[in-house]
């Protein structure tokens, strides 16, 4: 009798130092989810952050500012311009004069 | 053995005479009080346990915020008109900051204000938190942060980011510190963009680490992205023509529409002078209104096509038919109403052409006030547009059934009535998609949309016909012009209203007009306010920049020009040779 209790009483001890030591690890991987967490997160605002910037780099106004004054283009108008029309897949050769 | 030995044991002296109970009774006592302590373990424990479990809890959970991201606002495209970004505040701590003069001298430059309003913010030494300033840049963050101020800190807030800047400014609108939405579409689809916070109950551990989830956590709901109709590029072009002719007209404001025709979509709409979202210190009203919505004025000459389309409608006239102007003053009771020429017999197309003012008013005279009223009612005058923006203003058209006959003559050119920008783009829908007037959108829909029928096919063709010949030779708007395409329109030109009367020489000009007019796309209206260089009709003032917007919007669109244009290209692509 003594015996089984001796062995159950073991058998409580392990158990319960192994609950200390799975409660411990839980406890660990919550604070590295937590922090995985924070960290996607700051990556997404970052991400957010840097999508607004390169708009912010590629403004109309920026860019027509640059395509003019440091790549001397203008605006296009249809007298400049050559209208490819689509016929059956293939596109036909631009006219030389601007058509309907 | 010595003398001194004494038989303790058997001493009389030490001999006990305490009675035997009394021992007893203080192991009763104590075994009392333990079953006591039992007892109140087993209730605080057990049976009564909530208060020690709460307190327990309040000394290491932790309820945390999750806050929502707000949602961002793109254009048609999908570039990004306003978003939210982390930004430092910096904040501090008057019960425990370190007063070291130099180093607040140091703070109060880096952040912009003087030592004395520093020391103000920070003089309630009662306080633990007060914010020093709110949304900061990295940079001076980073640079408060190496001065090392011990009770100085920074927190990450959002805040939003405007990348187009001016020519959105009326329509996107901004902000407050607190991310509430103050204006325009962040006003009004506020609390779609906003989301809903989330909260999550923690465990957290002597170095402030989360180590434990209690209970279930509510996830942050963020806030929708919003998909306008608006083309940042379309609006950024209208916005830069519309800033060109206010400056070189040295006019007060001005205003741009351009709606699509088939989708009933807003492309763009802005005003100058406008503002930068995200500065806005020193803003002025004259800045901040939305004109194009909230700006109403008698739409002179630009109500005329939709008379002439109810007169073609009820069968008085057909658009060659003629009408007699005589010498170009009309009596209507004792007022006299009167043209610039006296252009003699005019056929109706030659009554939108050269805008007649009395061919018009022979025509509404015509007419029954009701009739006259359900038109302009039917194109959206006198009704608050429903575009969800905070502001938007009805106009006013009377009941008609106040019209006295001068009135009604005046209405068909524009006096007695008011109207917004906007309201008069809209109406012109009418003409452009077929006689039906077509609900707007701000919202991208990319649909084709069927609107309410007013004018037949068959009379909107016409019509489309003779806002044709107002652009071309012999109108009163060939600058309304523009290369490779075909396009038509009507003019305006108000005097504006000042107290109870008109002021004499301020003028509103004013164009509203289609392209391509066989085919159209767009409608677009343009209008610039008290123009004070010489030339103040719509025709001269508003027309060209009419002009420019339709030849780029419809670039944009890849809409191929309908007309000849006599090609400028300076060198012809050689075939290849093997």
């Amino acid at each position: 009798m003594s015996r089984v209790s001796f062995l159950l009483m073991i058998a409580v001890m392990a158990s319960a130092l192994y609950l200390v030591r799975t409660q411990y690890e839980s406890r660990s991987l919550t604070t590295e989810i937590d922090r995985a967490t924070s960290l996607a997160r700051n990556l997404e605002t970052e991400n957010d952050r840097l999508d607004v910037e390169r708009r912010a780099q590629a403004t109309p106004l920026r860019v027509e500012k640059l395509a003019r004054e440091q790549l001397h283009m203008r605006t296009i108008t249809p007298a400049i311009t050559q209208y490819a029309t689509v016929s059956g897949g293939a596109v036909a050769s631009a006219p030389a004069e601007v058509r309907p | 053995m010595s003398s001194r030995s004494v038989q303790y044991t058997s001493s009389p002296l030490l001999a006990s005479k305490t009675p035997i109970w009394r021992s007893q009774f203080i192991v009763a006592v104590i075994a009392a009080g333990f079953l006591g302590l039992v007892a109140r373990a087993a209730y605080v424990q057990v049976i009564d346990n909530a208060f020690f479990k709460r307190q327990g809890t309040v000394r290491f959970v932790r309820t945390l915020d999750l806050p929502a991201n707000r949602g961002r606002i793109l254009d048609r495209n999908g570039n990004i008109l306003a978003s939210s970004v982390p930004v430092p505040s910096i904040w501090g701590n008057p019960e425990d900051i370190e007063r070291d003069p130099a180093k607040l001298k140091a703070l109060a430059k880096l952040l912009g204000m003087t030592s004395a309003e520093l020391d103000k913010k920070l003089q309630d030494e009662d306080k633990t938190f007060v914010w020093l300033k709110r949304q900061v840049d990295e940079s001076v963050a980073k640079e408060i942060a190496a001065l090392k101020i011990k009770g100085v800190y920074d927190r990450k807030e959002y805040k939003r980011i405007y990348p187009e800047g001016e020519s959105v400014a009326h329509v996107v609108g901004f902000t407050n510190v607190e991310n509430l939405g103050q204006e325009g579409v962040e006003l009004t689809f506020n609390k779609a963009l906003g989301g809903k916070a989330g909260t999550r109950r923690v465990i957290k551990d002597r170095l402030g680490r989360v180590v434990e989830d209690v209970g279930e956590m509510v996830p942050p709901l963020d806030g929708e992205d919003l998909q306008l109709s608006i083309d940042s590029k379309v609006q950024y072009f209208a916005y830069e023509k519309i800033k060109e002719a206010v400056v070189s007209n040295k006019a007060a404001a001005g205003s741009v529409v351009v709606l699509d025709v088939k989708t009933g979509e807003i492309l763009a709409l802005t005003n100058y002078p406008s503002y930068s979202p995200g500065k806005r210190g020193n803003l002025s009203g004259a800045q901040l209104r939305n004109r194009a919505l909230t700006d109403t004025f008698e739409p002179g000459s630009t109500m005329k096509p939709i008379v002439v389309g109810l007169a073609l409608e009820k069968g008085l006239v057909t658009p060659e038919s003629t009408i007699q102007i005589g010498n170009g003053k009309f009596k209507v009771g004792t007022a006299t109403i009167t043209d610039e020429h006296a252009h003699g017999l005019l056929t109706i197309n030659q009554v939108i052409q050269k805008s007649s003012n009395i061919g018009a008013s022979k025509l509404a005279l015509q007419m029954e006030p009701h009739d006259m009223w359900e038109v302009f009612t039917q194109v959206g005058l006198g009704q608050k547009p429903h575009v969800p923006f905070p502001g938007a203003v009805s106009g006013k058209v009377r009941a008609y059934k106040t019209w006295r006959p001068i009135e009604q003559a005046t209405m068909s050119y524009g006096y007695g009535l008011s109207a917004s920008l906007f309201q008069l783009a809209q109406a012109y829908t009418v003409f452009a998609h077929d006689g039906e007037v077509v609900p707007v959108s701000l919202l991208k829909t990319n649909q084709p949309v069927t609107g309410a029928r007013v004018f037949s096919s068959k009379n909107a063709a016409a019509m489309r016909n003779m806002l044709h010949l107002v652009t071309i030779q012999g109108g009163t708007a060939p600058k309304a012009q523009t290369m490779g395409y075909a396009v038509g329109g009507k003019t305006g030109t108000a005097h504006k209203v000042e107290g109870k009367g008109y002021a004499s020489k301020k003028y509103r000009g004013f164009f509203v007009g289609i392209a391509p007019i066989d085919n159209p796309r767009i409608v677009v209206a343009v209008m610039v306010d008290e123009p004070t260089n010489g030339a103040y009709f719509g025709g001269d003032v508003a027309a060209p920049v009419f002009s420019q917007t339709v030849q780029q919007t419809l670039r944009m669109m890849g809409v191929q020009p309908d007309m000849a244009v006599k090609p400028q290209v300076v060198t012809q692509v050689e075939k290849e040779s093997f």
